[in-house]
């Protein structure tokens, strides 16, 4: 059954055939690297071995080369790791969501956004280590059996959702991902002259030879693997706003914080896709397959959820002045005039105002507006993180404790630590597997390719 | 104990250097057979029961010291009829008396394993009836200051003690031979055996004289009572007869002036209310630097230094049927209400000025308060020193008519005025001797160190108010190869004599025919020594003092006061004048007050800083008035700080005290000036601007408390009307003073306004199941009316409970790890406004001041609890909120969901870290740990336990006599080292406690609970605040 | 596989359209098809072919259900019955605070369970030597192929019936076994 109206923009273009989609992605793994990609790899490089050094320092002196203090127990390390779990929710929603709703332009796009997706979880899990007074023990947030007599963990903790939710997130998407590129190993298999290329892809691609028995099981497989992955994908998020929901703290106990998360995870988690796509698009030389149609697709997809994140700050201060609870309204009136208005500010500016240039098409069109709004956005995220996180804490209920927060160079090398590892995982993706999904978008090709034709190479 | 090289085994394996245990001496926890064994860091973490973690703690630190511990046990009588030797994890406890110059306090020492590790009131002192300061609970970490000399030195260079006394004794007798002068300069002497010591002394070498000198004289008191009784002596005060009015011109007495334990437990007595006792003292303070005292007062008013003169007088002609000078705002009031409480009112300067004095002897003695609330027939023995005396002994000095000079608790070099003359001149005196326990200022100079014991190793006594002795007595062996100042002046008389011996023929001879009571005098002496005083029954008696008012008023007049900015040298409570300058403790314990530690600043007036653009931390050049010298400060904005004047603290800038106390603050001791021959405390100066900048180390940066209801007061008015609402402030009135009463809106189940309490809403229709019937709950209760913000409990805490120094830069960072703060709030002119955020930020000029101890509230729905991952912080069944330091991960999600914010996370290693190098850097300095106390290790979080292993130490005494543990019987550290017993901690389920009865009565009164709202059920309740102010 | 090695025939197809309407004709003449394969998912393929629908789904429920349990008996076990505590005054049996890591878990054995599943009915583990009858198949070629050990008919016949039916190459594979 082919789904697609006419009047639809195609969604690969130039005229590919079967054999054209083959050629143009693989030729990418089987070619030698490129001049720009040992550079940008490079670069990353650096960025990870720096960031390493970073986190060498922190885990020798303590917790304590970080800005925090008795007041701010959380600042940058959850910033970032809300930041990055937020980032890596695309993905899936991409391949997931856009599965079920059997809207084909993901085919272009999934790929890549998954692979990101679980990078962006890799940033956030090293945040949860990171940010331990002892690192060393982390398992024990694992109700694992002991020689501590029967003493497990405490499932009242937001914290161990988190670590329930993150892991089987991180899991699942990296099935779903592996599954997803098994088809295409194959093709790099068969296609590979060299025995070790061969030998490795072929160990990978589990013999997939594309007989008519497995693929009826593989779809059956995908279809209910994007069924489960819908809820999970919105779960984590959800979890992760709990941990400050279910606090106390004024600023963090707020109930709308579920869904104003889960908006504010695929604002963000686009807007990173849009990033890194506009690069690849360009490197590889794929803009037949990410086209103007899917990049306006996805501004729309930002723009939307932009506005759902700001009714949600309107919302919380609705809130706050409704409920009379005089800690709340404090803290949200010192979250704008207070000492970190400057990130209040920012956050508004960045996520609430800039989406709204999406309503014009021709910027919606523009790669460059795109491009940068795309960082803008991110950038407007990790402040919204900032501002929740930092700004409720450091003026919660006592006045006498009341501080506030500068980080360090501990905090800066730690967060670049995290870029280091996740460019370099993206950027050897982008080099040593198929970067497109070639057999979704070959099933895409006659329905939505303008006049097919059967030329082959 | 060869002093030098000194070493103590952690136990036979070091001894022999096992490699097991250098492998483990580093370890958080030493191995144990573990699960994974294979991971080589987590091992020595994971592997390792609590239990066992505690006991090899506790012993390592524990047996540190088992070489430390031998003859003072065999001489002295254990406090509760302990055995008299020593059982490992057995503490011993034996009474004492701390004596620092002048400063006075009745201690009970406790010991374990020979090693004094905490220092509590004894209350069986009738002169500080159990009450301890910060200073003196932080001493017994002085006694393990490394700093401390390890024998005698002559220039410099180590000698023995027999060398040292031929030598110095054949000089003495050289000198005394042809005549030369041998003067003794002594701190203030408490101790009838020591002067008959130095008695001896002075008769050996009939050339030496004594010269008494404080650094915080009281020449002023002394002289005019000299003049008006003919006595030389300061009277003793009587608070607790001063029920009506109290009016104090600058005398810090609860904070610093004297002797401020004995006064702030009389003066909590009159302050203290309750439903059957709507009454308290009214108190006045005219004052220039915001005292601690001064923040206590009912009616706060500001002077300038220069004007202490006229407000004396004024009030004298006031009181005289005159009018009082409308320049001093309550001056009439307090006029009128001492009037009309004649013999139950007090009124204290402490001014230097002798005139000034002779004035307030005057009011006192027209007030008719000789032989209630004073009395000088019963003197007070805490102030002897003689300015007149000391600056001749400097003119003699600089004359070169003095031989020889012997330092006996003095640092002139450091602390008096012409130091920079006496240092200058000293080389003119061919021997000179210091007792000083350091290499301090003074000692560097001398030729002979002798050095002193510290007071926990020495015996002696005291007799702080005439007829009340008290006892001295040794709890560990000398540390170092030291020796006890007296024993070293007996010595040079040539007398080989054991101060022990000494005290006892003493109080044999004069002290023991005083009585009837004991039969034999062991008998006489095993009780003294057992209750650590021994005192006389006196009756306070009435004395006319002859003083000729009028020339003291004309006297005064004459010194007017002027339009230059004046500046004010105060003491500090922690610090004091410098003497345990290198205590980190003391360092580190933040001013009630400012609430800065490791520092002293110029505190400047807000208005002050306004007109001059001068910002916190700027730092300022001060240009005294009476010198060339110059120094920089950073500038502190100080609410309350009188208009026209400026103060910095004394007892800063060591430079020879040691690596916690050199270069901390600056020493301000040289432009102390002088009036006639009496120190003054204040001088004029002149403030620049430099530019740089320097940040004060503040543990509290906010100053007010933002119109919010974690304190809750009422004035006395309001709390003896009936019940009711007040129509202006809509707080309510009469039993339930000042209370604010939070109501949530609930669907059903509210009351007629469809309200419900908080902590009456659940979620849950069970509580959680807890095998059997809880037996305790422990709680507190603390009354903002009698806290008066000493910060006693701050140090008794870390006493206690092993708590780390930081340092400067780590408080800066918001870093401390003081387990209970004590939260100082100014008042702020738009507190009761809805809104107005901006305003309610800046205090007033001159505030209303309250303090609000905070410690871990032991909630019983606690947001910690439910937050932790790992469920290393959860519910005791007795109520107690338990942290398990080595289950903890270090998330700080418990600290950030702590609405109290008493939660405290060791971002760093603090033991054993060259980065901290306090006292947990050495292992001299570890011996002052407290072996019941985990010791934390990086990375984990903690915070106030309620002192559990003191309760778990009462549990079980009492158990071992199969009863209950009774009331009284465990307190915390924090209640028992309160001196106004703001602090009532006890078992809430014993009908029977004191906090039982007192929350029966005061839970429809003052009680209430911080953050009631938020229905964490906290087990600590306060009582709200009374003030008495005129109306 | 026989001991002999196994022939088959290979008919390459360049459009999954030719497949789909070859399949029934090839059928009809009494070709019995051994697989096809594809370079992608052919919809309607599995339908010609006559397979009859996957029961992949019951399995994941049934993983799904059984991740529930286990969720909810962990968590019961260890928070209420083996070491009840208080833990912020809240009950030992706090259910809600049981849903998240419960779902996570019925999510993860859903989907691990899936497809480990998957793998092993399907044979696909890296030690796996695929049969290629044409290594095209994963690239843009449409693969039959036809075991000749299991066909009445001659190769020929065969042969004639795939070109007649749009196969635009038709080959000979052999298996060594």
């Amino acid at each position: 059954m082919h789904i697609s109206s006419a009047v639809r923009e195609p969604l690969v273009t130039g005229g590919k055939s079967y054999g054209d989609v083959t050629y143009d992605i693989v030729r990418h793994v089987e070619n030698k690297p490129t001049k720009l990609w040992f550079i940008v790899m490079g670069f990353s490089l650096v960025l990870l071995s720096l960031g390493g050094f970073s986190l060498y320092k922190t885990w020798t002196i303590g917790i304590g080369a970080w800005g925090l203090n008795k007041t701010v127990g959380w600042a940058w390390d959850i910033t970032n790791f809300v930041w990055w779990v937020g980032i890596g929710h695309a993905g899936t929603l991409i391949s997931a969501v856009l599965l079920l709703f059997r809207q084909k332009w993901r085919t272009a796009v999934n790929r890549a956004a998954e692979a990101m997706t679980i990078f962006a979880v890799f940033c956030a899990g090293s945040f949860i280590l990171m940010h331990m007074g002892r690192t060393w023990l982390a398992h024990w947030a694992l109700p694992l059996p002991n020689t501590y007599g029967s003493l497990w963990v405490n499932f009242n903790s937001p914290l161990v959702w988190d670590v329930f939710a993150i892991s089987t997130y991180l899991s699942v998407s990296l099935v779903f991902w592996y599954i997803g590129m098994v088809p295409d190993l194959a093709t790099i298999r068969d296609r590979a002259t060299k025995p070790l290329t061969k030998a490795i892809y072929g160990a990978f691609s589990l013999g997939w030879t594309g007989g008519a028995k497995h693929w009826q099981r593989y779809e059956a497989v995908s279809l209910i693997l994007a069924a489960i992955s819908t809820p999970l994908v919105l779960s984590v998020h959800t979890i992760v706003s709990m941990d400050f929901a279910t606090s106390v703290i004024p600023g963090w106990h707020t109930t709308i914080f579920p869904p104003y998360f889960v908006a504010g995870a695929i604002f963000s988690g686009f807007a990173m896709v849009l990033t890194l796509l506009l690069v690849t698009r360009k490197v590889y030389k794929l803009e037949h397959y990410i086209t103007m149609t899917h990049i306006e697709t996805m501004n729309k997809i930002v723009m939307l959820t932009g506005s759902v994140v700001g009714v949600a700050y309107i919302t919380e201060f609705f809130m706050a002045w409704y409920s009379g609870v005089e800690y709340e309204q404090y803290c949200f009136l010192n979250r704008m005039f207070g000492p970190y208005w400057w990130a209040y500010w920012s956050m508004m500016a960045c996520n609430v105002f800039s989406p709204q240039l999406l309503w014009f098409k021709s910027i919606r069109r523009n790669l460059v507006a795109t491009f940068t709004l795309s960082i803008i956005v991110n950038i407007g995220m990790w402040f919204e993180r900032f501002v929740i996180i930092v700004s409720s804490l450091h003026r919660d209920y006592i006045p006498s404790s009341w501080r506030d927060f500068s980080p360090t160079i501990y905090d800066v090398g730690d967060y670049i630590f995290t870029f280091g590892l996740f460019f370099t995982l993206f950027f050897l993706f982008a080099k040593y597997l198929p970067v497109v999904n070639m057999a979704e978008v070959k099933s895409v090709l006659k329905s939505s390719t303008d006049k097919p034709s059967h030329k082959s190479h | 104990m060869e002093g030098n090289n000194i070493k103590y085994w952690k136990g036979l394996e070091e001894l022999n250097n096992e490699p097991s245990f250098l492998k483990n001496v580093h370890d958080e926890f030493p191995n144990q057979p573990t699960v994974d064994d294979n991971s080589p860091e987590s091992d020595s973490i994971s592997g390792t029961h609590r239990r066992d973690f505690l006991k090899l703690l506790g012993f390592s630190v524990a047996a540190a010291t088992l070489a430390a511990c031998e003859a003072p046990v065999r001489k002295a009588i254990p406090y509760l009829n302990k055995p008299e030797d020593v059982d490992p994890s057995v503490a011993n406890w034996y009474a004492s008396s701390y004596v620092d110059g002048g400063d006075y306090c009745s201690v009970l020492v406790k010991t374990r394993e020979g090693r004094p590790i905490k220092i509590e009131g004894n209350k069986y002192s009738s002169v500080t009836k159990g009450g301890v300061s910060a200073r003196v609970q932080a001493s017994v970490l002085s006694l393990y200051d490394n700093e401390r000399l390890k024998g005698a030195l002559e220039k410099g260079k180590a000698i023995s003690w027999s060398d040292a006394d031929t030598k110095i004794k054949s000089q003495l007798e050289a000198i005394a031979l042809k005549g030369g002068n041998i003067r003794l300069v002594t701190s203030t002497i408490l101790s009838p055996s020591t002067k008959a010591a130095i008695a001896e002394f002075t008769s050996k070498y009939p050339t030496a004289k004594q010269v008494v000198y404080d650094e915080n004289s009281s020449y002023g008191i002394l002289a005019a009572n000299q003049k008006a009784f003919d006595k030389y002596a300061l009277p003793t005060l009587d608070f607790t007869k001063a029920s009506k009015v109290i009016v104090s011109i600058g005398a810090d007495f609860l904070g610093t002036w004297i002797s401020p334990i004995e006064y702030a437990k009389q003066y909590a007595e009159n302050r203290k209310v309750g439903k059957a006792k709507k009454e308290m003292s009214r108190h006045y303070q005219f004052e220039s630097v915001l005292s601690l005292t001064g923040s206590n007062a009912d009616h706060r008013t500001t002077i300038k230094p220069s004007q202490v003169g006229a407000v004396v007088a004024s009030l004298y002609s006031a009181l005289n049927g005159g009018s009082a000078s409308k320049d001093f705002p309550f001056l009439a009031e307090a006029a009128k209400d001492l009037l009309a409480a004649k013999g139950q009112s007090l009124v204290v300067s402490d001014s230097n000025d002798e005139n000034v004095q002779s004035v307030v002897i005057a009011i006192n003695a027209l007030l008719g308060n000789y032989g209630s609330t004073i009395d000088i027939n019963r003197q007070s023995n805490y102030r002897q020193g003689n300015d007149a005396a000391v600056s001749a002994f400097i003119a003699d000095v600089a004359a070169g008519s003095v031989d020889a000079v012997i330092f006996y608790g003095v640092n002139p070099l450091y602390s008096h005025p012409l130091a920079s003359k006496l240092k200058g001149s000293l080389n003119k005196v061919s021997l000179k001797i210091s007792l000083a326990d350091r290499l301090d200022e003074t000692a560097s100079e001398c030729d002979f160190v002798c050095p002193d014991n510290h007071f926990l190793e020495s015996w002696s006594d005291a007799e702080p108010v005439s007829g009340k002795y008290s006892l001295v007595q040794p709890t560990i062996s000398k540390l170092f190869n030291t020796r006890q100042g007296q024993e070293s002046l007996l010595a040079w008389t040539g007398a080989k004599v054991e101060f022990y011996n000494y005290v006892q023929n003493f109080w044999k001879a004069n002290v023991f025919p005083k009585q009837s009571t004991y039969s034999t005098f062991n008998e006489f002496w095993n009780r003294a020594l057992h209750d650590g005083v021994f005192e006389l029954a006196l009756a306070p008696s009435a004395s006319t003092p002859n003083v000729d008012v009028n020339a003291a008023i004309s006297a005064i007049s004459s010194s007017k006061s002027s339009s230059e900015l004046e500046v004010v040298f105060y003491e500090k409570i922690g610090v004091g004048v410098g003497r345990q300058a290198n205590n980190p403790w003391v360092q580190e314990f933040p001013d009630p007050i400012s609430k800065a530690t490791w520092d002293n600043y110029v505190a400047v007036p807000i208005s002050y800083a306004k007109e001059k653009g001068l910002k916190q931390n700027d730092v300022v050049k001060l240009q005294f008035k009476n010198s060339s010298e110059v120094i920089e400060l950073p500038v502190l904005i100080q609410p309350g700080q009188a208009k026209g004047t400026v103060s910095v603290a004394l007892g800063y800038g060591r430079t020879k005290a040691g690596k916690a106390a050199n270069n901390v603050g600056k020493n301000v001791f040289p432009f102390v000036s002088t009036q006639g021959n009496a120190l003054v405390y204040n001088s004029t100066v002149t403030l620049t601007k430099t530019g740089a900048t320097r940040q004060i180390a503040q543990t509290q940066v906010h100053q007010t408390i933002m119109g919010r209801h974690n304190v809750q007061e009422a004035t006395l008015a309001d709390y003896v009307k009936k019940n009711g609402k007040d129509h202006h402030t809509g707080k309510l009135v009469g039993d339930m003073a000042g209370r604010y009463v939070p109501m949530i809106n609930v669907a059903e189940g509210g009351n007629a306004e469809g309200k419900k309490a908080p902590e009456t809403i659940s979620i849950w229709s069970e509580k959680p199941n807890q095998k059997m019937a809880p037996n305790h709950h422990w709680g507190m209760v603390i009354d903002l009316n009698s806290c008066i913000g000493c910060g006693s409990c701050v140090i008794g805490c870390q006493a206690e409970n092993n708590v780390p120094v930081v340092g400067r830069q780590e408080v800066i960072n918001a870093r401390e790890m003081h387990w209970i703060r004590i939260d100082r709030y100014y008042s702020s002119a738009a507190e009761e406004k809805v809104g107005h955020y901006q305003e309610k930020e800046q205090p007033e000029d001159n505030p209303r001041v309250v303090f609000q101890p905070m410690m871990c509230q032991h909630c019983n729905n606690a947001p910690c609890e439910t937050v932790c991952p790992v469920l290393a912080t959860t519910h005791s069944m007795e109520g107690l909120n338990q942290m398990t330091y080595n289950r903890c991960v270090g998330t700080r999600y418990c600290a950030n969901n702590c609405p109290y914010k008493v939660r405290r996370f060791n971002w760093f290693s603090y033991y054993s870290n060259n980065e901290f190098d306090y006292n947990m850097n050495n292992p001299l300095g570890k011996m002052v740990l407290n072996p019941d106390v985990t010791v934390r290790a990086r990375g984990t979080m903690e915070k106030c336990s309620m002192c559990v292993q003191r309760i778990q130490e009462g549990k079980l005494n009492a158990k071992k006599e199969s009863r209950r543990p009774q009331d009284g019987e465990i307190e915390t550290a924090c209640s028992q080292s309160c001196p106004t017993d703001a602090i009532v901690f006890g078992d809430m389920l014993d009908p029977e406690s004191r906090i039982s009865k007192l929350l029966n009565v005061e839970k429809e009164g003052r009680a209430y609970h911080v953050l009631e709202e938020i229905n964490v059920n906290p087990s600590v309740s306060y009582l709200s605040k009374i003030r008495n102010p005129k109306v | 596989m026989s001991a002999t090695n196994t022939k088959y025939i290979v008919g390459i197809f360049d459009d999954e359209e030719d497949v789909l309407h070859a399949i029934p004709h090839i059928k009809e003449s009494g070709v019995k098809i051994h697989e096809v394969f594809t370079p992608f998912p052919v919809h309607g393929l599995d339908e010609v072919l006559g397979y009859q629908r996957s029961r992949i789904d019951i399995v994941a429920f049934l993983f799904g259900l059984t991740g529930f349990l286990s969720g909810l008996t962990m968590i019961s076990y260890m928070l209420s019955f083996d070491w009840p505590m208080n833990i912020g005054g809240k009950s030992n049996m706090p259910f809600p605070d049981f849903i998240p890591v419960t779902f996570e878990l019925t999510v993860l054995f859903t989907a691990f369970g899936m497809v480990i599943t998957f793998l092993i009915i399907s044979g696909l583990t890296p030690w796996t030597v695929p049969q290629i009858f044409d290594i095209r198949g994963t690239d843009d070629k449409f693969v039959m192929a036809i075991d000749l050990a299991h066909n009445k008919l001659s190769d020929e016949q065969i042969k004639e019936v795939l070109t007649s039916n749009g196969a635009t190459e038709v080959n000979y594979k052999e298996f060594k076994s």
